[in-house]
């Protein structure tokens, strides 16, 4: 049954957005959330997604066209299918699920405890002085573990303290995960409700991705970031 | 006569009671398999939603009927001194009130559904490393569900007649309401695949005004019984043809000139009173009397408290 039905194309979409996309134009709403999404100026966007949305473009044939906002606005505009998906670091927590249709978490990315090298992550936080980018769910967190938060505007590795990093920096900036993980984000990107053909298409191309794949490409839009 | 008088089913009656009672049994067993399954396949989709709370209702009929299983054979006492018929009369009110509140909420969520234009969302799934469309398995999931409701439902009904037991009946109401409603979500799903976002709502919304109109019917009934209305047959379409039977027989004992009779319904039994007019100068009334209560309990099984009484004459 099921081979039957991949072949006659099944599911179909209840709109015609596969059909638009492929070989014609993706919109793509953007927002600012790197390094998923970096939007600056009129530039291109950058981040990790950015690059994977790209990608699927070139595997459809089609056309980017970005358009930057905030999640409210964007959404709005998917639910009508003015865009054709919207990404900015989405996690599957996100509230939009009467306007949009989030994909299957294609990743799941933890935020951790980590020590430079020198430094030892005790076993209880409780008066621990952990840095920790400043105006984050982690901060809080990180205060109901009962350490002693030091807030900095970015995490940088050389603060002498254990800090708290996303799992793709443990490399790059030299750190050792400790055990206290601090959350787990599912990340997925949304769609135009209904539009279940072009969702399978999306998922297809997103499942396929490793988790290596995805570390890769956050690495890379932390370095681009940071030499601008 | 003995006053409290303990009612038991006739030998072959309780042996398919006791088949009636494991049926239920298998049923909840049943529904609450379905309500896991479903809530795992349900993910961000309200197409499966109604299948899904249905099931949880479909879980009131069958307790109702083992609740009331314990009860309705308890010997009458001070406090209940007609006996706890009425407890199967009680649970037939609660059944069919489920099957009502079903009905109603699968009309309101599939017209609020039309009204939004909402267009349900189903995404990919991914089952030991393969890839598919979530879809197919909600499909493989309700057709599933559906096996084991027309099994069940068939089964019931058919006890149901034969026990006169009409909470039986409305579970085997409900086994049917659950798999046509599972057929729908099916044909829904079906036609969410080829692009029509509105195929799921519609097709629920056919089988909701159904289950509401079985569910309009068998509370009605529920109610009427508490009524004390004249007994009708199971399903509710036709009078009972036992009390016109037994009246015929008592009015062919010759020192009978004339008799009426007053039946209700207390769950399986028909409880009343038989009004007679003997002939005058009959000799050994008193024996005679008790005769004819005894005539009309061995008339059928569901014969059970009923109370003789003579008068000299009948005003209609």
């Amino acid at each position: 049954m099921l081979l039957v039905a991949t072949a006659c194309g099944l599911p179909r979409d209840t709109g015609t957005t596969l059909a638009d996309v492929r070989g014609g134009v993706l919109r793509v709403g953007v927002t600012d959330n790197p390094p998923w999404v970096a939007v600056a100026g009129d530039e291109q966007p950058a981040g990790a997604e950015a690059v994977l949305v790209t990608r699927l473009a070139e595997r459809l044939g089609a056309r980017v066209e970005w358009y930057p906002g905030s999640e409210s606005e964007l959404m709005a505009a998917v639910k009508d299918r003015v865009l054709d998906l919207v990404v900015g670091g989405l996690t599957a927590d996100a509230p939009w699920t009467k306007e949009a249709s989030l994909t299957k978490p294609y990743v799941t990315m933890r935020t951790l405890v980590a020590a430079p090298a020198g430094v030892r992550v005790p076993g209880d936080l409780t008066g621990q002085r952990v840095a920790v980018t400043g105006g984050t769910a982690e901060v809080a967190a990180l205060t109901s573990e009962g350490a002693d938060v030091v807030a900095v505007p970015e995490v940088t590795g050389d603060e002498g303290l254990p800090v708290v990093v996303g799992e793709w920096r443990l490399t790059e900036l030299g750190l050792t995960a400790s055990r206290h993980e601090l959350g787990a984000a599912d990340h997925v990107w949304a769609l135009p409700p209904g539009e279940n053909g072009w969702q399978a298409e999306v998922e297809r191309f997103l499942l396929g991705l490793s988790h290596a794949e995805v570390v890769r490409l956050l690495v890379a839009a932390e370095r681009a970031e940071a030499g601008r | 006569m003995r006053m409290y008088d303990r009612f038991e089913l006739p030998p072959d009656k309780a042996a398919l009671h006791r088949r009636a009672i494991r049926l239920e049994w298998w049923t909840i067993v049943f529904f609450a398999t379905a309500v896991g399954l479903l809530a795992v396949t349900l993910g961000q989709s309200q197409a499966m939603k109604a299948a899904w709370i249905e099931d949880m209702l479909g879980l009131v009929p069958p307790a109702a009927f083992l609740i009331a299983a314990r009860y309705r054979n308890r010997t009458p006492n001070d406090r209940f001194p007609y006996g706890y018929h009425r407890s199967v009369s009680v649970a037939f009110l609660a059944g069919s009130v489920a099957l009502l509140g079903l009905g109603g909420y699968v009309v309101y969520d599939s017209i609020v559904r039309l009204l939004a234009r909402e267009r349900p969302p189903i995404g990919l799934v991914e089952i030991l490393g393969h890839r598919f469309w979530l879809g197919w398995l909600m499909i493989v999931v309700l057709l599933a569900t559906m096996v084991p409701a027309i099994l069940l439902g068939r089964a019931k009904q058919r006890i149901a007649r034969e026990l006169h037991d009409k909470v039986l009946f409305a579970d085997a109401e409900m086994n049917r309401a659950d798999w046509l409603t599972a057929g729908a979500a099916v044909l829904g799903i079906a036609g969410i695949a080829v692009g029509l976002w509105w195929a799921d709502a519609v097709a629920a919304l056919i089988i909701g005004a159904d289950i509401v109109r079985d569910g309009v019917r068998t509370t009605r009934g529920a109610v009427a019984d508490l009524m004390d209305n004249k007994p009708r047959v199971v399903d509710g379409s036709r009078e009972h043809p036992l009390p016109g039977r037994l009246l015929s027989a008592v009015l062919d004992h010759d020192w009978i000139t004339d008799a009426r009779l007053r039946l209700r319904e207390e769950g399986h039994v028909f409880v009343g009173e038989l009004i007679v007019v003997p002939s005058p100068g009959t000799d050994r009334l008193v024996e005679r009397l008790e005769a004819l209560e005894r005539f009309a309990r061995d008339f059928d099984w569901r014969v059970h408290d009923l109370v003789v009484a003579p008068v000299s004459r009948i005003d209609t």
